[in-house]
């Protein structure tokens, strides 16, 4: 027995500033808001992992795209090239 | 009228002709063809569990199947069947990933894909997921998956059940995505592979012939309907079967009020030391049709394997979702249509390799589950479901019988089965699988009559359902005596808090706990020829503790004032002849004002002993007369003390 157990510390997801001039390339109609609404991380939804953009206030996805298969999850034998 | 989030119109609105141009069937044909699909993979697992050898998928029911889509579609997972919940949102992505990571150019009628990599297609290293690539016309129209336990993939814990192995090295074989049978024939090297590394292949063999066959049997049942049908409708059907449960869970996410929405659950420890809890965070963000879950703030990995995979965690995310939102469609990959999980790499719900272990994987799956119920409690109001037993305290024993035969039992002799939480409907069942497991209890019968073991007790414990309006269901005992020598590891991971959350008013369940009796200098059965006593304090004195919120004095459950002792303290134990394992569950969550319970149905209560005389009177304001024990027909309610009693509670605000 000890005493004094802690939580273990917490990770989080980045959520990452995207500009004006993303949104405007990638086509993204902003309905007004700044850019500083918007924000880009990855998600696991239906049909596997996608890097989404999001409005961080309404929560609506303006874009989104497949990432990989197992997205942030990196496999001891990633980048292993047998030749 | 709603969207759905997709911009679909709803099917129940579509025409005739623009239901056909979405589907390339008629409505008609694609019921046919989704309930078809259905009853091939419920064929395919009845008769696994007939056919199969070994008890863990005999016994246990610890496989599942289902049928997804080509590449083409992304592999929609458009049927689930009845079975193991902890396998079926994480199959989508496992047939998914491992058809990618092979090439779906390279698969050949005949082939059977497997692999058991946690990380690319969740669960632990044991449960292989068997890929069978459906051809018609020369085209891979289809896959049909049967992911089934195996009763060992090496490690350095025979069957593998244990909290404490540190990496994935220990935890055993991994298998990559790889051919099992190629032009329905096996390979070769991949079996010598498994058979090289696991335990226990006299039943491992016949089991993976059982499930080929099985594959086979669901490939011929599917290619009766793609003859008959085509393979249009058969794709048609396949979108429709995963659009009906994605349009009923944006309607039933739409119908909660826009917010956000935050719970956790914390799991006691890992099998390092008990300095560092493992606390998983979600906060749920709902804006119209869709909800958001996030898991930041969750903590890292845990050192030893009681991590879930990416995957299993999302399957806990849905599961909770149909649970608490959306309980009347099928489970399938469209659940998730309007659902994103945030889900940082590394934590104890999203483990990574090599040394973030995952093998005892619903220990971290579950509280995902139950920290969502917390969550959305208030936003779901009297849908509110109790929690559950929470963890499956699993036992895993080994050894060698006097002939010199192995022995294993898993998941038979521990806490693996429990007590629900109660809901609006009513009372809460005392005695099933856990709300992620849906599987088997293994029959006494059969423990008894293959394994030196002797179910002593199995019962449930009296005081121990979180009280409500519904009760909680109680929590279980089980005494199991070993008659050789044996090794074990015992896993109850989450017995400092209960699991069983009360909801809506509802109270908690108790705590559970783990003891070892040993027969010498402890208690021996067999020569008293008596049980060990439950409730009585004393009893637990010539105990050692495994696990649970003890009194370090009398080791017995308590809750208020005791210490938590840790159940990494022996990683293996070993017991002589005789010796005894008690497991108790944790009670599941009452729902409701218990002081607002009929008082008829505290007398009921009473008589079947769940609850005490003196419970029903300080728990529910109810006051029982007479002997439980000897005159249980005999009981009556104290109608005016009770109305009293509940005026009081009444008066203060209580009832």
């Amino acid at each position: 027995m000890t005493d004094g157990p802690t939580p273990a510390p917490g990770l989080s997801v980045e959520r990452e500033d995207v500009s004006e001039e993303e949104l405007r390339e990638l086509g993204v109609d902003t309905s007004g808001a700044p850019a500083s609404d918007f924000k880009r991380y990855p998600v696991l939804s239906e049909g596997g992992w996608y890097i989404v953009i999001k409005n961080q206030k309404t929560m609506e996805t303006v874009h989104k795209e497949k990432w990989t298969l197992l997205g942030p999850v990196k496999l001891v034998t990633d980048g292993l090239h047998i030749a | 009228m709603t969207d759905l989030g997709v911009g679909k119109t709803p099917i129940k609105d579509l025409t005739d002709a623009e239901f056909e141009a979405r589907y390339n069937c008629d409505r008609y044909t694609a019921t046919v063809l989704s309930n078809r699909m259905r009853y091939i993979v419920e064929h395919m697992c009845t008769n696994l569990l007939h056919h199969a050898f070994s008890l863990i998928l005999r016994d246990w029911y610890d496989f599942a199947a289902t049928i997804s889509g080509p590449a083409s579609m992304n592999y929609p997972m458009s049927t689930v069947s009845n079975s193991l919940v902890l396998f079926s949102g994480a199959m989508e992505h496992a047939v998914r990933n491992a058809v990618e990571e092979y090439g779906p150019e390279n698969l050949k009628p005949g082939d059977v894909l497997m692999v058991n990599d946690p990380y690319r297609a969740g669960n632990h290293v044991n449960d292989i997921c068997f890929i069978r690539p459906v051809f018609h016309n020369d085209e891979l129209v289809t896959f049909i998956a049967l992911r089934a336990h195996q009763l060992d993939m090496g490690g350095i814990v025979p069957a593998g059940f244990s909290a404490t192995k540190k990496d994935v090295y220990e935890t055993g074989l991994v298998i990559p995505p790889m051919l099992a049978y190629e032009n329905d024939q096996p390979v070769q090297h991949s079996f010598h592979l498994i058979f090289n590394n696991a335990r226990y292949c006299a039943l491992l063999l016949p089991d993976m012939i059982t499930i080929y066959q099985n594959l086979l049997l669901g490939e011929r049942l599917m290619k009766e309907s793609l003859e008959r049908y085509g393979a249009d409708a058969w794709l048609g059907a396949i979108n429709y079967s995963v659009d009906v449960p994605a349009e009923s869970m944006a309607s039933a996410i739409k119908a909660l009020p826009d917010g956000v929405y935050e719970g956790s659950d914390l799991v006691d420890a890992d099998g390092i030391d008990d300095t560092l809890e493992y606390e998983i965070k979600v906060k749920i963000t709902k804006a119209g049709e869709r909800l958001e879950v996030d898991f930041s703030g969750t903590s890292q990995q845990a050192r030893t394997s009681i991590n879930a995979g990416v995957f299993d965690t999302l399957t806990a995310v849905g599961v909770a979702l149909k649970y608490v939102l959306d309980p009347k469609t099928a489970f399938n990959s469209g659940a998730y249509r309007n659902v994103d999980v945030v889900l940082p790499a590394g934590t104890i719900c999203s483990a990574t390799p090599p040394d973030g272990p995952v093998f005892l994987y619903w220990e971290a799956a579950q509280p995902v589950l139950l920290a969502i119920f917390k969550a959305l409690e208030p936003a779901v109001g009297e849908n509110a479901v109790g929690g559950d037993y929470g963890s499956l305290s699993i036992h895993n024993g080994h050894g060698v019988l006097p002939d010199g035969t192995p022995w294993v039992t898993v998941a038979q002799c521990g806490g693996e089965h429990g007590p629900w939480g109660a809901t609006k409907t009513g009372d809460a069942d005392s005695y099933g699988g856990f709300y992620m497991a849906n599987n088997l209890d293994p029959a006494t019968e059969a423990i008894e009559s293959e394994l030196p073991i002797v179910v002593l007790r199995k019962e449930y414990v009296p005081d121990t359902a979180g009280v409500g309006y519904n009760r909680g269901g109680a929590s279980v005992l089980r005494d199991s005596m070993y008659l050789t020598e044996a090794h074990h590891t015992s896993s109850p991971v989450h017995t400092k808090r209960s699991s069983g959350a009360g909801v809506h008013g509802g109270k908690d369940g108790r705590n559970g706990a783990t003891w070892l009796f040993s027969a010498e200098g402890g208690f021996d059965v067999a020569q008293r020829k008596d049980l060990i006593p439950v409730l009585d304090p004393e009893a637990y004195r010539q105990s050692t503790p495994v696990s649970g919120m003890l009194d370090p004095d009398t080791k017995a459950i308590d809750v208020e004032k005791g210490e938590y002792f840790w159940f990494g303290a022996n990683p293996l134990w070993h017991t002589k002849p005789n010796d005894v394992f008690r497991y108790i569950t944790c009670g599941g969550g009452g729902w409701g004002n218990p002081y607002t319970r009929e008082p008829e149905r505290v007398l009921v209560d009473v008589r079947d002993e769940y609850i005490s005389i003196e419970a029903a009177a300080r728990d529910f304001g109810v006051i029982i007369t007479g002997d439980p024990q000897k005159d249980p027909e005999g009981l009556q309610i104290d109608q005016q003390a009770t109305e009293a009693r509940r005026a009081e509670l009444r008066a203060a605000g209580m009832a």
